[in-house]
């Protein structure tokens, strides 16, 4: 860091006044070493953003503060400020500027190293060369323009702006052309405490963990046991047997869920059976069948990720180092001694990373009681049902009734909940600690 | 002694495919299921003879084809097609080029552009969907197949973990032998690297590709015309009298998939356990 330092003042007191010149006038240290049409881009660049500052940037930042004064009236026919837009360009201006800032550094470290040049006697690089450097040395920048300015719009952006919710009343009967406030962590506050959204939330956030941990642990080891079962010696046919469970992989997850949900509705085959035998139909997926539609759900989970589990364990079962398990069968080792100590820890170490996005997909997993048992709100739950994980409430509020803000503290809850437990598996999981035990 | 030995090694045997048999039929009813009611007669699931339609036809197939004016099958279909197939194109584009990059050049912002999207990955996935249908409208694409294929394919660049592994694996000597011999960067990828790297493509546009062909979030929520529906939300608004026509959809947009997926397994497993082990 000193270091670092050292080197800008010394390089400050080193600069030329043509240097010195770039900082207040973009590009006027490069025209003046010789790099027109450079100097004249980043002017243009200096000049095109004191205008967007001048036209729009200032209000906008002022009203990423406010967030509008002016509410809007039909009778009078004032238009007022609308909230959410003035936020979304508050966060606009705020990246304008952060671009600029860095564009405005790497104008001047460029005017610098332009005096280098004229010092060591040399011409400066023509704009042409300079452009064909983008297709060589500065590759990186051609190639990643679009996707990072296509990850900014679309996940950045929102997921700043819906953090900045998170902090606000927008929501509820507050929305445009209501006006919005900032009102700090009181939304976070209402979550634990207010009796509308507590208790919904801490019985869904128990349910949710739960849930997480069930389905990852039986799905991983029913995947892994059937790829075990697949590599023995004795089973014929590998590729038919595998052949069922990729069929269920293909199928896309939306079919499989409805077509369970069809079976298990009260119209549906299994009632059907039912009713035959003489019983009265059993509504599996109802209002009141809490531990029922539960326990269904982590089967329904279980038959669309456990061929996933096979096939990855499958892949990684032939890469075991087979000397191993001969050597400790002369030593007498029986075969759950061998699974013990040979095959979970090396399956362990190598899964690591799968088994934590399988755990993050299952915590966040919207799919599974969406179709199941979508649109149900139970008793005692706040727009919610007793099945429903904290993702599928997030989308019950935010998208169907409006809670936005709350939606948004919600979101947050999961972020700071996943990226805690990944985290901790992170750290303490083998693949992390000892990385070439198996290499 | 020997004889105990092969009665144990036969009771092995049985009870692993006794097993094998039971993991086979648990998947395979559900489908079979599927596949016998859409060619069921009578349509509703409420004739059925417990599991299985009690009479068949094609009437189904044949319905979902020429019925449109309630639910336009057809026409879902087309615009699945259209959404997949452009995000699939755009999508694989973006995500082999950022991958490659990520793998093979060594700049400032690498390593926090890196950590950013570990990040951005834990953030609920639909975290900020209120603010995409808000862009939506700020852009005009409300209702507009165009919007959705732009959404999917810069979202994709998101996962490029599992294809920089695949280029991690390409040996860099080779590189640096072009790079003698004058090759720029922009020569090296596209004439030396690209053509190796077959099968990562493959893998990521068969990704990319049923992405949007399964998903049903971001449709339901950007396009409102029934005709714009794609095949997963048109199929969610069916009726529930309507189960041998579900059926119908369901097994004709699934043959495709399925039947890929078959053909390209080695591939996917291949790419799987790569981006695991370099995760």
């Amino acid at each position: 860091m000193k270091e670092k330092w050292n080197k800008f003042t010394s390089a400050v007191r080193d600069s030329s006044w043509k240097v010195r010149l770039s900082a207040i006038i973009m590009g006027g240290g490069q025209f003046l070493y010789g790099s027109y049409v450079k100097g004249i881009l980043y002017f243009l660049l200096e000049a095109g953003i004191v205008c967007y500052m001048v036209l729009r940037g200032f209000e906008d930042i002022k009203g990423f503060f406010t967030l509008g004064t002016q509410k809007g009236d039909a009778w009078l026919g004032t238009v007022g400020d609308n909230s959410v837009i003035m936020l979304l360009m508050g966060i606009f201006a705020w990246i304008v500027i952060a671009a600029f800032l860095y564009l405005y550094q790497l104008n001047i470290k460029d005017a610098y190293h332009a005096q280098k040049i004229a010092e060591a006697g040399k011409r400066p690089l023509s704009f042409k060369e300079e452009l064909a450097q983008l297709l060589d040395k500065k590759f990186y920048i051609t190639v990643l323009t679009l996707p990072v300015l296509g990850v900014c719009v679309f996940n950045i952006l929102p997921i700043v702006f819906m953090i900045l919710i998170a902090f606000t009343n927008y929501g509820g009967d507050i929305v445009p052309p209501e006006l919005v406030d900032w009102v700090g962590t009181a939304n976070f506050e209402k979550l634990i405490t207010l009796s509308q959204f507590a208790p919904t939330f801490f019985k869904i956030l128990g349910w949710n963990l739960l849930w997480a941990v069930v389905s990852t642990v039986l799905n991983y080891f029913l995947g892994l046991g059937l790829a075990l079962l697949l590599d023995k010696d004795c089973v014929k046919g590998k590729a038919i047997w595998r052949a069922f469970p990729i069929l269920a992989y293909a199928i896309p997850g939306f079919i499989t869920l409805l077509a369970f949900k069809f079976m298990f509705s009260y119209g549906g085959p299994i009632n059907q059976i039912i009713t035959s035998a003489g019983h009265s139909a059993v509504g599996f997926l109802d209002l009141d069948a809490k531990w029922i539609a539960r326990g269904i759900g982590v089967l329904v989970n279980c038959w669309i990720s456990v061929p996933s589990i096979m096939l990855l364990a499958t892949g990684h079962l032939s890469n075991r180092d087979m000397s191993l398990y001969e050597a400790s069968r002369i030593d007498g080792a029986g075969r759950w001694k061998q699974f013990q100590k040979l095959t979970m820890p090396f399956m362990l170490f190598a899964t690591t990373p799968v088994l934590l996005s399988q755990f993050i997909g299952n915590f966040n997993n919207f799919g599974i009681f969406y179709f199941l048992r979508g649109g149900l709100y139970v008793d005692g739950y706040f727009l919610a049902s007793d099945t429903d994980l904290l993702i599928n409430w997030l989308y019950n509020l935010s998208i169907d009734n409006n809670y936005y803000c709350i939606g948004a503290a919600i979101s947050l809850v999961i972020f700071m909940i996943t990226s805690l437990i990944s985290l901790i598996i992170y750290v303490k999981s083998p693949s992390y600690r000892e990385e070439d035990t198996f290499q | 002694m020997r004889r105990k030995i092969n009665a144990g090694k036969i009771l092995d045997t049985a009870v692993t495919y006794v097993i094998l048999l039971a993991v086979a039929f648990v998947f395979f009813f559900p489908c079979l299921w599927l596949i016998l009611a859409s060619f069921s007669k009578s349509g509703s699931i409420y004739s059925f003879d417990g599991f299985f339609p009690a009479q068949y036809s094609t009437a189904s197939f044949v319905k979902l084809f020429t019925d449109t004016t309630m639910y336009n099958y057809p026409k879902w279909f087309m615009n699945t097609l259209l959404i997949a197939a452009g995000s699939c194109l755009l999508g694989t584009f973006l995500t082999i080029l950022t991958a490659y990059t990520m793998s093979r050049f060594q700049f400032k912002m690498r390593k926090p552009m890196m950590k950013t999207t570990m990040v951005l990955g834990m953030f609920p996935s639909f975290m900020g969907m209120t603010v995409v249908y808000l862009l939506m409208t700020q852009f005009g694409l409300i209702n507009h197949l165009g919007g959705l294929i732009l959404i999917y394919a810069s979202g994709a660049p998101m996962g490029y973990l599992t294809q920089k592994g695949f280029f991690d694996t390409i040996p860099k000597s080779i590189d640096e032998a072009a790079k003698i011999d004058g090759a720029t960067n922009f020569q090296i990828f596209t004439k030396i690297n690209l053509p190796l790297s077959k099968p990562i493509i493959v893998y990521t546009a068969l990704t990319s590709f049923t992405w949007p062909w399964s998903d049903f979030i971001l449709p339901k929520l950007l396009l409102k015309e029934k005709n714009l529906y794609t095949v997963a939300v048109g199929l969610m608004s069916l009726d529930e009298t309507e189960f041998a026509r579900f059926a119908a959809g369901s097994v004709f947009i699934a043959v495709p998939i399925v039947i890929l997926y078959f053909c390209l397994v080695k591939n996917m497993v291949n790419g799987i356990s790569e981006g695991a082990v370099k995760g």
